[in-house]
């Protein structure tokens, strides 16, 4: 499954949001819930979900979910 | 003179009041999406959307003295449907749009509220609780374009059929207005209603201490969830007549200089994390900005550190004023202002009108420098008339003839006041204060959890953060899986600002011999400090 659709039953746990449809260009503007904490929440998601581990420098350079799946498809990559 | 006639009424003082007065032209507010575009809004228009929302009330049913709640982002809407309620006389509640579904149930069911208007994303946690909401009779959405099935109905289409002519009722000092909820050490979070009244004690403190004049162009970055959303970035600055900034989107350093120095922003009202998180930017972000329009800046929500106020003054060539109030005094009671030496790390002086002073445990007055409970002499105009269905934990708060705030300070001999603490367990993240009860009986409804004890710990950006002890049953393992089941449990039950920073487990919660939870023991465990007494604690 390309990493955007993976994504977004994620998004929707997180979130709490089954109406939650992810594009490329989705950024925390597009979704309510999306604030500082809840950030960290989908952080931690995406970590125990891929079994991998963000940098803080990495995360703060992140723009949308195209960066985002972009960044998690790196990391599967090097496993 | 602020009142006419005998009219209170805080939707009719907001709006079309400043159009009798002949500002109906004037930008009420510049709203900016989250994409920084903007659309302005006059007070002849927020006049005639709130006297719309006023008349689609009516149509629905709403009477004066039921309870209606706002349950959205920052948007234009949340501002048109509060003052709308308020015309109507409708005692108007605004929820926190992070709320999750128990955070909601418990305030709609206490408060018996008959309506809310929210948008499709939030509906889902509103579906969920409604067959336990009897007395909800309706829910209008912002983003439907059609009325659906079970009482839910779209605001586009109930605002156009609606009449834009409402004359709010005479509504005297003493008629209910703002509800907002608050939470304690213990127990459900209590609803705590204000009056129409409370608007004159609103009005004077934002000309006094927030300095506004009716040409300022002011921002407020409260949500409206909070007393400091509804009071001072809704109707102190509009029953000024003054125009207000409204911003859609969440913290970005660079966005908010920009709206600072393009929207021209002359006094801005932040939070001491706010200012903490600019704080870490890199300077060169702030030498990129013209702020000369900005005369001052005001603060609230936490003690404003010493080296905030020397950064401001420093970098930004600015005055930061920490004000302290809360949702029960309605207004500013104690504030550095314009006019008065600031003393970094104080909380100021007094307002106009508010006697305060430090009271022992034995009721007496305290001298200069000695600590003790922070109280107020009763009878300003915004204080709170009760908490909903809890008469006895109202007058539980006042003691010898004082309101006590249960904050702890002390006051110097120039007769400014020092925060020192809570007298309670109430923690107060990022300006949110949290019950750790609440999130303690969020956390025993997981099937893993058997105990759970909450503290508030110093944080240096947060002023506190969020740490969770649990113990589990039988084999249960504290896996990175259940860190982030108990993160996403409380999240989405409570909200995103009731998720620890951290959660560690133990053997067993320390309870004392009533089986009360030692969260004292817990907090000087973590911090490595002396527990003092634990004779009372559980074997």
């Amino acid at each position: 499954m390309p990493t955007l659709d993976a994504l977004t039953p994620i998004f929707r746990q997180v979130f709490d949001d089954d109406s939650i449809v992810l594009t490329r260009e989705t950024s925390a503007n597009d979704i309510d819930a999306w604030d500082s904490l809840s950030h960290m929440n989908l952080v931690v998601s995406l970590e125990v979900h891929y079994k991998i581990k963000f940098a803080l420098g990495e995360l703060q350079k992140l723009k949308n979910v195209g960066d985002l799946a972009d960044l998690v498809d790196k990391k599967l990559a090097r496993k | 003179m602020l009142i006419e006639n005998g009219q209170y009424n805080i939707g009719d003082i907001c709006t079309s009041r400043q159009c009798r007065l002949g500002r109906g032209d004037r930008v009420a507010m510049r709203w900016l999406t989250p994409d920084m575009e903007r659309r302005d809004y006059t007070f002849n228009e927020l006049d005639g959307l709130s006297g719309r929302f006023a008349n689609v009330l009516a149509s629905l049913g709403v009477g004066a003295g039921e309870v209606f709640f706002t349950y959205l982002p920052k948007q234009p809407e949340q501002f048109v449907a509060f003052l709308g309620a308020l015309k109507l006389t409708a005692v108007t509640g605004t929820l926190f749009s992070n709320f999750g579904e128990e955070a909601l149930l418990d305030r709609l069911v206490d408060a018996r509220a008959c309506g809310i208007i929210t948008k499709k994303s939030l509906l889902r946690k509103i579906t969920r609780i409604r067959p336990q909401l009897p007395h909800l009779r309706f829910i209008i959405l912002v983003d439907s374009d059609d009325h659906q099935a079970d009482g839910i109905f779209s605001y586009n289409r109930l605002m156009a059929e609606a009449g834009s002519s409402f004359d709010p009722p005479l509504t005297p000092a003493d008629t209910p207005s703002v509800l907002h909820y608050t939470s304690g050490s213990t127990g459900k979070p209590k609803g705590v209603l204000h009056r129409h009244g409370a608007v004159t004690m609103i009005h004077s403190t934002a000309q006094q201490v927030l300095g506004l004049r009716e040409d300022d162009v002011y921002w407020c970055t409260a949500d409206q969830g909070w007393v400091t959303g509804t009071s001072y970035g809704i109707i102190g600055p509009w029953s000024m007549g003054v125009t207000q900034v409204h911003f859609g989107g969440g913290y970005s350093a660079e966005q908010w200089f920009e709206i600072l120095e393009r929207e021209n922003v002359s006094v801005w009202y932040t939070a001491p994390t706010a200012l903490r998180m600019l704080m870490r930017e890199e300077p060169l972000l702030y030498a990129r900005f013209d702020l000369g329009m900005l005369r001052h800046v005001c603060s609230v929500g936490e003690p404003l550190n010493p080296a905030v106020i020397h950064w401001a003054r420093r970098v930004l060539g600015k005055e930061v004023y920490d004000t302290w109030f809360q949702t029960e005094t309605g207004a500013i009671m104690i504030a550095n202002r314009p006019g008065i030496l600031v003393k970094p790390g104080s909380m100021g002086k007094p307002v106009e009108g508010i006697e305060a002073a430090v009271i022992s445990a034995e009721g007496g007055v305290l001298n200069s420098g000695e600590q003790g409970d922070l109280c107020l002499k009763p009878g300003w105009p915004s204080m709170f008339t009760t908490y909903l269905n809890q008469a006895g934990a109202y007058a539980s708060k006042f003691k010898n003839g004082y309101y006590c705030t249960g904050d702890v300070a002390y006051r110097d001999t120039d007769g400014y006041f020092w925060f020192v603490g809570r007298s309670d367990d109430v923690i107060n993240t990022a300006g949110h204060l949290i019950s750790p009860f609440e999130i303690e009986s969020a956390l025993i409804e997981l099937p893993d959890v058997a105990e759970a004890g909450v503290i508030g710990v110093p944080d240096e950006l947060l002023y506190e953060k969020v740490v969770a002890f649990v113990s589990l049953h039988g084999e249960a393992a504290m896996t990175d899986e259940l860190q982030l089941k108990i993160r996403l449990h409380l999240a989405n039950k409570l909200s995103s600002v009731a998720t620890p920073h951290e959660i560690h487990r133990l053997e067993r919660i320390p309870k004392n011999k009533s089986g009360k939870i030692m969260r004292r023991y817990l907090k000087a465990t973590y911090l490595g400090q002396d527990a003092g007494d634990i004779s009372t604690m559980e074997e």
